[in-house]
């Protein structure tokens, strides 16, 4: 008898458990993607997180949008736009489109938006748009930009998410922080229910001007924060696809004949902060023999399981500018051993501030800790918490720390000027400082000739080098994965993931 | 876990199976301390030393327990991971025996004031979460082992307090422990000479059990990273490491986890062992 009613329950459990799977699998059209986190908001100007952006870029049209290769822009909601020879009026041309509410999208909202990003007090991103001078409709869809100084990177800038049209109409009705979770945006898709925590629904948008390109009914952001659970559930079909891959995963993957692994060139770089100010780290000398007491193949090898490669400078492999012909030090710890000797840091003993918890961090700390013990150098690790982890960079409580970039546009200027450009954060918290840098970074900027910006940046990509503003380690694909009625699953360089054209069978 | 392991009344077999858990028990702690001291003879790798070549390999006769994503034999550093780990179990016990059975004692000696003290304190301590406290303490004092002994120190020994102090409640009115008093003897004498002994079997063996806790959290202090630091082999830190390879390469975690349990085995067997022997009862 108690067998028996075991047994019946073990049974209802599994079927309960076998249909729930189905329902998650077969709701025609929608496209459910797992990640890690949850999105925070969906107010554009008020995230820096890849995690929101990601999600928007599908709720919300821009202006100007950047192509599938991530290296040119076309036209988005401007069908066309004009640059004044003098580099400082841009006329953009609004084509006819509409928000998710049926309603017309105007040169008005378009101005509401973009004033938004630069005089919001909340706003995170008022630095690159505070090049604006005025913004005005000249008519319901001319909108016409008036620069204080010529800025070559600006119609780039003009294509990150963060430059999403919001309705002006929407958002005085709903006020921010409504708008910040049901946002009403001109993108492919609309969001029709946010579950804090869990997932993100959201709906195709009939009124999307390209709307014809959409195939899916939907798509759900589902977060799954344990790695090998989200894969599990890709296996076994419970999700269409998963992001966040680990690379050592990929292999395994790769040999499940219902999925499809991809490595989608990012735009992604890991590097190692330097703290220029601590003792012996001030030295150029000293910086270079770190550079050449670590092997950055190894570290692509053992951490990476080989899908990274080996990076030799700061602008991405693949990105606008880059010098692929810059220096690689080799790798020679006998050599940095000696070099460390001549500058009179031969006892070297170095802070290494690491993330818990962050499985690629914690291995790369390992590798890089055992390569500059080679080298005579100590290391010791410190293990600290992600948010202690940020202020102690802003603080300079660290001598050495790991920690990556992708780019948000697909000029090579917003990188430049964070990392070497004396920006408000020290130079990415190096603390690193070269005057003639600074200068070259801000000529570059107004440079409208593009073979003179392209030296400019080579010449940027060199002396970084040189001066060692921090050690360059390894570029690495985005890595998805997806089962293989999913066609078209695929996120450019800068991480915009293109769902309008995504098919499941 | 406030309360000592119950014993109950046994026949003769069931005697003979208690002292022979005692022995099992023993035997295996020993076969760990044999491993701590002799791990320089014993494993045949250095555990942290990276071999690019030997990465993520099965077992084999070569690395019997596998090797970890750097090439690191895993059997080396199990065994080396059992210094450490045997550290914490028995310093995470110790200080934590020796504040709260002294604190204790003196609570149910004297009574009254003395007492309504330290065991107000000790309810504040329980009002928290055991490891939350652990963990803000060793989010002040920063990572650690040393942290993490300090942080047992601080909240591990409210359970041994409550112990040694109940049992000091019923026996300083013994009559033995009222001809101490009319005799003369200082209260000192008559606290740790007279009463202490007696009182302290049921703390013994309640520090067996609780050296398995303590090893438990050690491995988690150690596994959320606020605990030892890498490159040192720690079984908690292996579990921890290997959890990314968990479907591809189950043995970076199964074997430090099998030690762990093992090693939590040998000391409840002689927590058990003891309880029988002391005749500790409910």
């Amino acid at each position: 008898m108690l067998r028996s009613k075991w047994m019946r329950i073990g049974l209802v459990t599994v079927m309960t458990s076998l249909s729930l799977g189905a329902t998650l699998a077969e709701a025609a059209g929608v496209l459910t993607i797992g990640r890690r986190e949850d999105s925070t908001t969906f107010d554009p100007i008020k995230t820096a997180q890849n995690i929101d952006l990601w999600v928007f870029a599908n709720v919300y049209d821009v202006l100007i949008r950047v192509d599938k290769t991530g290296t040119k822009l076309e036209p988005g909601l401007a069908e066309s736009w004009e640059v004044s020879p003098d580099g400082l009026t841009y006329t953009l041309k609004l084509r006819d489109a509409k928000f998710s509410d049926g309603s017309d999208l105007t040169a008005d909202d378009v101005v509401f938006s973009l004033t938004r990003i630069r005089d919001d007090e909340g706003s995170l991103w008022a630095d690159p748009f505070k090049v604006m001078d005025t913004v005005e409709a000249t008519d319901p869809k001319t909108v016409t930009i008036k620069l204080k100084q010529a800025t070559a990177p600006f119609l780039a800038t003009l294509a990150f998410p963060i430059a999403s049209v919001l309705s002006k109409k929407g958002f005085e009705t709903l006020g921010p922080e409504k708008y910040a979770e049901t946002p009403i945006g001109s993108g492919a898709f609309t969001i029709t229910e946010w579950r804090r925590g869990d997932r993100v629904i959201l709906a195709k948008n009939p009124h999307f001007w390209e709307a014809d390109r959409v195939s899916l009914d939907g798509v759900e952001w589902i977060s799954v924060p344990d790695d090998n659970t989200r894969m599990l559930n890709v296996q076994a079909g419970q999700l269409d696809t998963a992001i966040f891959v680990p690379f050592s995963r990929v292999a395994e993957l790769q040999k499940d004949s219902n999925l499809t692994v991809h490595l989608d060139p990012s735009t992604r770089e890991d590097h190692l902060l330097i703290n220029h100010e601590h003792g012996a780290l001030a030295k150029k000398e000293v910086r270079q023999a770190l550079d050449m007491a670590i092997d950055e193949q190894a570290v692509v090898d053992t951490v990476t399981f080989g899908y990274g490669e080996v990076a030799n400078s700061y602008v991405p492999k693949g990105a606008l500018y880059y010098y692929a012909d810059n220096l690689k030090r080799p790798y020679d710890p006998e050599k940095a051993k000696q070099m460390l000797a001549d500058a009179g840091a031969s006892d070297l003993t170095l802070n290494y501030v690491v993330r818990a918890g962050d499985e690629i961090v914690e291995q790369t700390a390992v590798l890089l800790q055992q390569q500059l013990a080679k080298a005579g150098v100590t290391v010791h690790i410190q293990k600290v918490d992600p948010s202690q982890e940020w202020d102690m960079l802003v603080a300079g409580d660290y001598d050495i720390c790991v920690n990556y970039w992708t780019n948000d546009i697909l000029d090579p200027d917003q990188k430049t000027t964070f990392v070497l450009g004396h920006d408000a954060n020290m130079n990415y918290m190096t603390r690193y400082n070269n005057e003639k840098v600074k200068e070259l970074v801000a000529a570059a900027r107004i440079e409208m000739d593009p073979a003179k910006r392209e030296q400019m940046y080579t010449d940027l990509q060199k002396m970084a080098k040189e001066d060692v503003n921090w050690i360059d380690l390894y570029y690495s694909p985005f890595i998805n994965v997806s089962r293989n009625n999913i066609e078209n699953f695929y996120q450019n360089p800068l991480g915009r993931f293109f769902l309008e054209d995504v098919v499941k069978n | 876990m406030s309360e000592p392991l119950a014993a109950p009344a046994l026949g003769r077999k069931g005697r003979f199976r208690r002292r022979g858990t005692l022995a099992a028990g023993v035997f295996l702690l020993g076969a760990f301390v044999v491993l701590a001291l002799g791990a320089p003879l014993i494993a045949p790798y250095d555990p942290i030393a990276q071999d690019a070549t030997a990465r993520l390999q099965g077992p084999s006769w070569l690395h019997p327990f596998g090797t970890d994503n750097f090439g690191r034999d895993i059997f080396s550093r199990v065994i080396w991971g059992t210094r450490i780990d045997l550290k914490i179990a028995v310093i995470g016990v110790i200080f934590p025996f020796l504040i709260g059975t002294t604190l204790g004692t003196v609570a149910g000696f004297f009574g009254g004031i003395v007492d309504a003290i330290f065991m107000r304190l000790v309810d504040v301590i329980l009002a928290f979460p055991f490891l939350v406290l652990m963990l803000s303490i060793i989010a002040i004092l920063g990572p650690g082992l040393a942290s993490f002994y300090i942080a047992m120190a601080l909240v591990g020994w409210v359970s041994y307090a409550r112990l040694i102090r109940a049992q000091m409640l019923v026996l300083k009115n013994h009559d033995y422990a009222v001809a101490a008093v009319s005799l003369g003897f200082s209260r000192m004498r008559i606290m740790f000479r007279h009463l202490l002994p007696n009182a302290a079997a049921g703390s013994v063996v309640f520090a067996m059990s609780d050296a398995v806790l303590v090893l438990l959290n050690g491995a988690a202090i150690s596994y959320l990273g606020l605990g030892v630091q890498p490159p040192v082999a720690e079984w908690g830190v292996m579990v921890a490491e290997g959890q990314a390879f968990v479907t591809t390469a189950w043995w970076i975690t199964l074997f430090p986890g099998l030690a762990i349990v093992t090693l939590a085995f040998a000391f409840s067997m002689i927590g058990d062992g003891l309880a029988d022997l002391f005749g500790v009862h409910e």
